[in-house]
This record gives structure tokens, sequence and C-alpha cells, in this order.
């Protein structure tokens, strides 16, 4: 795997090390002038080629996070606590990832079988900074009903908390390959930006990417899964449509009967959307529109490139639609969101892949980091720090919706606040492998279990 | 029959008593325990016998029974059925001691004529006043989940109990349809038997017309019976029945309301039927409600085809109880969240054993929606799981011709 993304490409493959020499915590502006000596790549007998060449270091770190969002953030707020140098790195201009990104608003799945809340930790804190803005979240501690959050307010919490905690982010910063020493561990990462290509060395690396770019990078063994990819977005006026639906409540009504659902559906028949369409959000008169899409391939680009085009020119004609039932004159497109919803891409081949057997025998592990709430017909389940863990690659953790599990557990694990807490829990094991100068796959159970109790996390 | 004697009768009917009672229950680990005990009753396994036109291994227990009957009068009655001896019991206690009613005319031979005649015709018409399936209904007991079912399972037993103290021991002297048959099997041995070994056969002709008028009226009864209830299950949304279910025209007939299935059934999802669903006819026969919390059909059950001692609920080995076709799944596209652009959710597709519904990308439409194909049976998995509130936007309906 790790051959095909190298940076040196045909010439270096596999020989990056040594990388740099250049002091650590170089300033930014230094960049620059390296950047003149780039060698431009060059066709080679008809092939095109990248001439293996130095990388400029723009960072030494402890704790190096690929990816801000829920996972990413939870993992750089957590670790930064114990008070180890994390960095945190983002390929969108700003932070939050799918949850603000991807206009993936609803908190959900947060409650056990018995709508009791299982997530607290990082998650629980952020929301608590929500509930004191205005139109930052709804419908808190009202299970079942799940809470929503509004995507700005989420960008300025999480913004707000980097810059007060001294975490060092780069965003519009595309990690695109690992550094990986001679003995095969993980020692940082190699980016892409507007200063061109750069290495950040790290202690250890957090691969919060949401596609395991980074362990794939580095040759971790994974799963590659396709599934579907849709595109959210936001329409406006849409309470005006609809008083009746009430903030994240699912009942409708029968558009014929006018009881809901009363009357026996007929095969196949077509939807109208009937005005119920989405979710409230917290800003008035303005609903989300989840959409399922297409299956697809996420590490295809020419396949996500269609599915961006495609599906905002299906929801377009959609709202074009929805806008022809009398009533729905008003309702307009507010928004499509800025990122694809890819849902998942890569899962890892971790310490213990979380099988679909273990959360249904509701299993019980001594490694347990969090729990996910309850999700369809499967119960709340445990997560255990193995399935964080690569098998094989040193110097790695996974978190967010790339860890180690199941197709199908995996489809919870990819939800927002399940990566909040597999976040904090990498954020908190990495802290501890700089603390105790151990290997991640070493880190002492015990220990990481206590530290999360302490910042808040629900351990069962 | 001899060594019978110096027993004590009422110490042979308490064995049978408890007998009943560890294979009903059931404490023994034997599934179609509780089927065989009601089909040691004659004249279930006659009637039911004729109604589906095959021999049950069970029936020939009852053929012995009818056979030793036959040669000694309510011998059946007097020694091994447990109802019996409860009501025997309950009218000592009772009030009203006089035998007076020895003066009522013997309703119960009527009463068998007429739903062995009725079963002829595919519908065995009062099938249900067997006394064994009466006293083999309450044990369903455990598995109800409200107190109408509870009331609908105790009804046949409570009642008889009740009219057994204030009246006597009418039902079981003149009104039992298995005495009645006993008394039948024994005047006509009787008969044939003065008809071999005397010259002048005494007749009686009044017996045989009244016996006729009763057959005809049965066979007559049964006809229109099965056209009310085919018509009745045409016209239904939501009438389920539990797997192995003869068609409607002749399930509330075949059905005796022993309330076995009820009783096998883990899902607890068997319930007795108020009438609500198939009408007076269907009065306390099972139907299926996903009312419970996650339960279904379960992929890997076939109690309730394994218990039913007249072959209402075909016994079905578990491959073919999983083809079953139990209702269809529909979904209603203006309720699920999918369509409808709401949170996350593929809840019946997850819960499907069967592979049976996908939530499918509509290009054109550029929207998703479940698709339930033919693999459905109709298990209720996904109805169960399905998160909408109030109601469910996933249902299983009454399957309806193509």
């Amino acid at each position: 795997m790790r051959r095909s993304i190298a940076t040196g490409g045909l010439f270096a493959a596999g020989s990056l090390m040594p990388v740099s020499s250049t002091p650590a915590n170089q300033p930014a502006q230094q960049s620059t002038t390296q950047a003149e000596t780039r060698v431009p790549a060059t066709i080679v007998d008809g092939r095109v080629v990248q001439p293996r060449r130095e990388l400029p270091v723009l960072q030494k770190t402890s704790v190096l996070i690929v990816g801000g969002g829920p996972a990413g953030t939870a993992a750089a707020f957590s670790a930064k606590r114990l008070g180890v140098d994390v960095t945190l790195v983002e390929r969108y201009g700003y932070l939050g990832g799918l949850a603000t990104g991807g206009l993936v608003l609803g908190i959900f799945p947060l409650y056990d079988r018995n709508n009791r809340q299982v997530i607290f930790g990082v998650g629980e804190e952020l929301m608590k900074k929500l509930d004191v803005l205005k139109y930052g979240i709804i419908d808190r501690n009202k299970a079942p009903i799940y809470p929503t959050i509004d995507a700005e307010a989420f960008k300025f919490v999480l913004a707000d908390m980097v810059l007060e905690s001294g975490i060092t982010a780069y965003l519009d910063c595309w990690g695109v390959d690992a550094i990986v020493d001679a003995k095969g561990a993980v020692r940082g990462a190699v980016f892409e930006s507007k200063s061109g290509r750069q290495a950040i060395l790290a202690d250890i690396v957090i691969d919060c990417s949401g596609d395991g770019d980074i362990y794939a990078a580095a040759g971790a063994a994974f799963e590659k899964v396709k599934t579907n990819i849709g595109l959210i977005s936001r329409i406006g006026n849409i309470d005006e449509v609809d008083m009746a639906v009430g903030r994240g409540s699912e009942d409708a009504e029968h558009p014929v009967t006018g009881k809901p659902g009363s009357g026996r559906p007929s095969k196949g028949r077509v939807n109208d959307m009937n005005g119920h369409a989405g979710n409230s959000t917290p800003a008035p008169h303005v609903n989300w529109l989840n959409m399922k899409g297409p299956v697809g391939d996420a590490l295809d680009v020419a396949d996500l490139t269609a599915m961006e085009l495609k599906h905002r020119r299906g929801t377009w004609s959609n709202v074009e639609k929805l806008r022809q039932k009398p009533g729905n004159e008003q309702v307009y497109l507010a928004e499509t969101a800025p990122e694809l919803g890819v849902r998942l891409s890569r899962l890892l081949d971790g310490c213990k892949k979380l099988t679909v057997q273990d959360i249904r025998s509701g299993a019980k592990f001594n490694d347990v980091i969090g729990y996910s709430g309850a999700y369809a017909n499967a119960p709340e389940f445990q997560i255990p720090y193995g399935s964080l863990v690569p098998a094989k690659v040193e110097n790695v953790l996974a978190a967010g919706r790339c860890i180690s599990a199941d197709f199908e557990v995996a489809d919870i694990t990819r939800l927002i606040p399940v990566c909040w807490v597999t976040g904090q829990a990498a954020g908190l094991a990495a802290a501890l492998c700089i603390q105790d100068k151990c290997k991640p796959r070493n880190v002492n159970v015990t220990k990481l279990q206590n530290l999360l109790h302490q910042q808040g996390a629900y351990l069962g | 029959m001899t060594f019978l004697r110096r027993v004590p009768r009422r110490l042979i009917q308490l064995t049978c008593f408890v007998g009943a009672v560890v294979l009903i229950w059931p404490l023994l680990p034997w599934a179609i325990a509780p089927r065989s005990f009601v089909q040691a009753s004659p004249f279930v396994a006659f009637a039911s016998s004729i109604a589906t036109r095959s021999i049950s291994v069970g029936a020939v227990l009852a053929l012995l029974i009818a056979v030793v009957s036959s040669f000694k009068k309510r011998w059946f009655c007097l020694y091994l059925c447990p109802t019996g001896f409860l009501l025997e019991n309950t009218s000592r206690a009772g009030l009203r001691k006089a035998r007076w009613w020895s003066k009522c005319p013997p309703v119960g031979r009527y009463i068998a004529v007429l739903t062995l005649a009725g079963a002829v015709a595919g519908y065995p018409v009062l099938l249900w006043m067997d006394p064994l399936c009466i006293f083999s209904s309450p044990f369903a007991m455990n598995k109800t989940t409200s107190l109408i079912s509870v009331i609908l399972v105790c009804l046949g037993l409570g009642v008889l109990l009740g009219a057994t103290f204030i009246f006597g021991m009418l039902w079981c002297v003149r009104i039992c349809p298995l005495s009645g048959l006993q008394d039948l099997l024994f005047s006509m041995r009787k008969a044939l038997w003065t008809r071999l070994t005397a010259s002048t056969s005494p007749q009686k002709f009044g017996v045989a017309r009244r016996a006729f008028f009763a057959g005809a009226g049965g066979a007559l009864l049964a006809v229109w019976a099965r056209r009310v209830g085919a018509a009745r299950y045409s016209k239904s949304d939501t009438l389920l029945r539990p797997p192995g279910a003869v068609p409607e025209d002749r399930f509330t007939g075949l059905c005796i309301r022993c309330n076995n299935c009820v009783h096998a059934c883990p899902s607890k999802i068997i319930h007795p039927d108020t009438g609500r669903e198939a009408g007076l006819a269907g009065f306390g026969a099972p139907v299926i409600k996903f009312d419970r919390d996650y339960k279904y059909c379960l992929e890997t059950c076939n109690a309730c085809t394994q218990v039913c001692p007249t072959g209402a609920l075909a016994p079905l080995d578990l491959q073919s109880k999983n083809k079953y076709v139990i209702g269809e799944a529909l979904v209603d596209n203006n309720v699920c969240l999918v369509p409808l652009g709401k949170k996350e959710c593929d809840a019946c597709e997850r819960a499907c054993p069967y592979d049976a519904v996908k939530i499918t990308w509509d290009e054109e439409q550029y929207i998703a929606y479940p698709v339930v194909n033919d693999k459905c049976i109709g298990c209720g998995a996904c109805e169960v799981v399905c998160p909408t509130i109030p109601v469910k936007a996933i249902r299983v309906w009454t399957q309806k011709p193509a």
C-alpha cells in the first residue's frame, strides 16, 4: 500500500528517511524559501516521474493528529489537557469535519435502549458549550429525540477551543503520506498545502482522516468497503409549511386519511415528501435534509467528482419538486454541504476487530474505552481500545470512522458521537505513550481508563 | 378392565389430571406434548382427520380410546378426562346436587354429528367445544401479554366451571360433544352387536332422523362459514395468522382455540383474537400482532406449527416455516425517515433475516427508500425495529394476490 502512495514515487519508494535535519519548530515563513528549491515532476521514457527530494520539516511534535473532524478535535483537546505537545492538521478551512462541513447535524446515537445517555466526555463538553449559544443546539436531554447542532455554532466552538488551548493547528493542509522509519514504525506525516509538500515529525500519529489515509500509507492492513455516499443540504422556510412536525419528532400525517400512517401503502408508491422533509435545526425555519445517495468508492476521485456534481444538481431539482407542492412555495435551498457525506471507506485491521457478534452478545472488554449508543436493532455496545490500534504498524492510532470494525459495526461507530468517543480515547492513549515512553499497543489500559473517567467519559 | 376396578377411580382421575398438566405445561422435554394431549380426544382426532383428509400419528391413541369407549360406556369421561375430574369436583362443591339434567335431551351427540358432518365439508363447526382443548387453553396464560388475552384463554374453562358450580353436571352428561361421541359409538357398537346376534333389529327412527338433520345442518353451516371467512379475509388488511395456517376459509373452523400456539410462541406475538380481526367466526383464534418491543416471528423457531392438534397450523419443519408467507411488509414512504431525508436509518434492512428489504437508491427521483422483495414472508423483524412514532413506516399487512 505504502509504495503506491509514497512520496519518492518510482525512484525512492520506501526510502524516505532521513527526512530532514532542519531544527524543530521552524517558523512557518522559512518554508517559502524552501519551496523555491522544489524540483518538478519530469517525464522519463514517457512516464511521469517524481524525483527523489528532501522535504522541509514544518514542525516536530509529540502527538500529530491528522484530520480535524469530531474524532480529531476530541483527540486534540483530550491529549492537550495532559500537557503534551499536540499538532492538529485539517484539510478544509474549518474544523468539525462532517459534523460541520458535512452538515451531519444530528448527534446520534447518544442513548442506550432505555433512553439513557451513554456518551459523555469531550462530546458532552462540546455540547455544553453549544448550550450557552443562541441557536447553537436543540433537543438536548430529550431522549429518544437526539440533539441537533448548528454547523456555524460548532465551527465557532471548535475554533475558539483550539485558539484557547494552545494546540498547533494547520488548516487547508492535506495529509498525503506517512513517514516511516527503517523498522516500519510511523514517525510523522507528509502534508500538501499552499506551502508545498512538508513533513511534520511526531512521536505518535493519530489517524483521524476518516479514510485511514495515514495508516494505509504506513502499510497497516485494512479492509476497503464501498457504501452509499450522499450530500446533506439545508432547506429554508420549511417551518412555514408544517408547524406540526416539531423539532426532531418523527410523526407524520398521512396525506390521504389524515391519520398517521393508517392506510395500507401501495407497493412502490412515489414519495412526494409531503412537506415533512428533513429535520429541524437550531436555525429557525431551516431543516437539514439527509441524503442516502448511491454506492460509490470514496477513494476514487472520479466517483467523488461525479457525486459532488450530481448530488448538487439532484438536490436543487428535489427542492424545486418540493416547492411545487401546494403550501410549499416559499421553500428554498439554503446550502448543500461543502463536504460529501462519505460514510465508510477504509476499515483498519486492528488488534481487535469489533464484530456484529460482539455487539449482539453485548460483549464486555477489559480495554473498554467507551460506549456507542443503541442504533436500530443493535443495543448500546462497548468499544475496545484494541479497535484503535493497528495489528502491526507502530506509533499510529486510528480514531473516527476508520477504526477496526466489521462493516455493520462501523456503520454505527462512524456516527458523530461515537467518533468523539474513539477520538478522545486515542488522544489520551497517545498522550500516555508520550508520558510513559511506550508504544500505543503497550499502553497501560487501566491508566487510560482512569484518565477517561477523569475527563468525564462513560465506560459503563 | 377388571384391574381398574380394584384401583379407586378418583386415584386414576387424579393421576390423569396431573399427567395432563405435565404434558401441557410442558414439563417434559417433548415439544409436541401439548399437541398429543389434545389429539388424544377422539372427537378432535376424528373431525380434524376428516377435515384435513389426512391422519396424524397422534390419532392412533384416540382410536384406541374410541374402541375402549364403545365397549365401556363413558369410560374416558369417568377415568381419564381431566376436565371431567375438575367439573365433577366442582359440582360436588356446587349449588345443585339433584340430577335434574337427566330430563334434558342429549345435545352432545348431535353436536358431535353436526361437527363431523361439517368436517366432511372441510369446516368442523363446533370442534372448539372439545373438553381437552378447553382444558389445554388456560395454560397459554404465561405467554399472554394483555388482560384481554388472559380472559380469552381462560374463557372456556371458566364458563364450564362457573356453570357446573351453579347448574351441576349438565355439561358433562348432556352437552359435551366428546361424551356425546362416546355415547354414539357405544350405541352404534351395541346396535351392530344386536343386529349380528338377535334376529329382530330394534329400529329407532327418531334418533336417526335427528342425527340426519344435525348432519345436514352441520354441512350447510360449514359451507356458509367458509364463504363468509374467505370474503372477510379478502377485505382484511391487518389479519395475520401464525405460520402454517390453512387458508382462512377453513382456519376458523379447524382451529379449536386450544391456544397451544399462543403458549408455544417464544416471542409472545401470537394472541387470541377478540373478533376484531376476523369477526365472530374468528373469535379466540390466534392472530399475530407485532406489539412487543423487538419481538418478531423468529427464523430459528417453528414451535407453533408443531403443537397444533388439528392441522389448522400445518406441522412445518423450520425450512418450510421460513418460507411460509405470514403477510407482506409494505413501506409508507410518507412516514419512512429515509425518503424524507430525516436521520440515518437502515433499521429494517439490518433487521431482516431473509434479505428481503433493501434501502434502494432511485437515481431518477434522486431519493432513497426501502424496497421489499419477494423473499419477504412477513416475519415482522422490520416492523418491530422501525423507529417512527407513533406509527411504523414499515408494517406487515395481510398478503393480497398480486
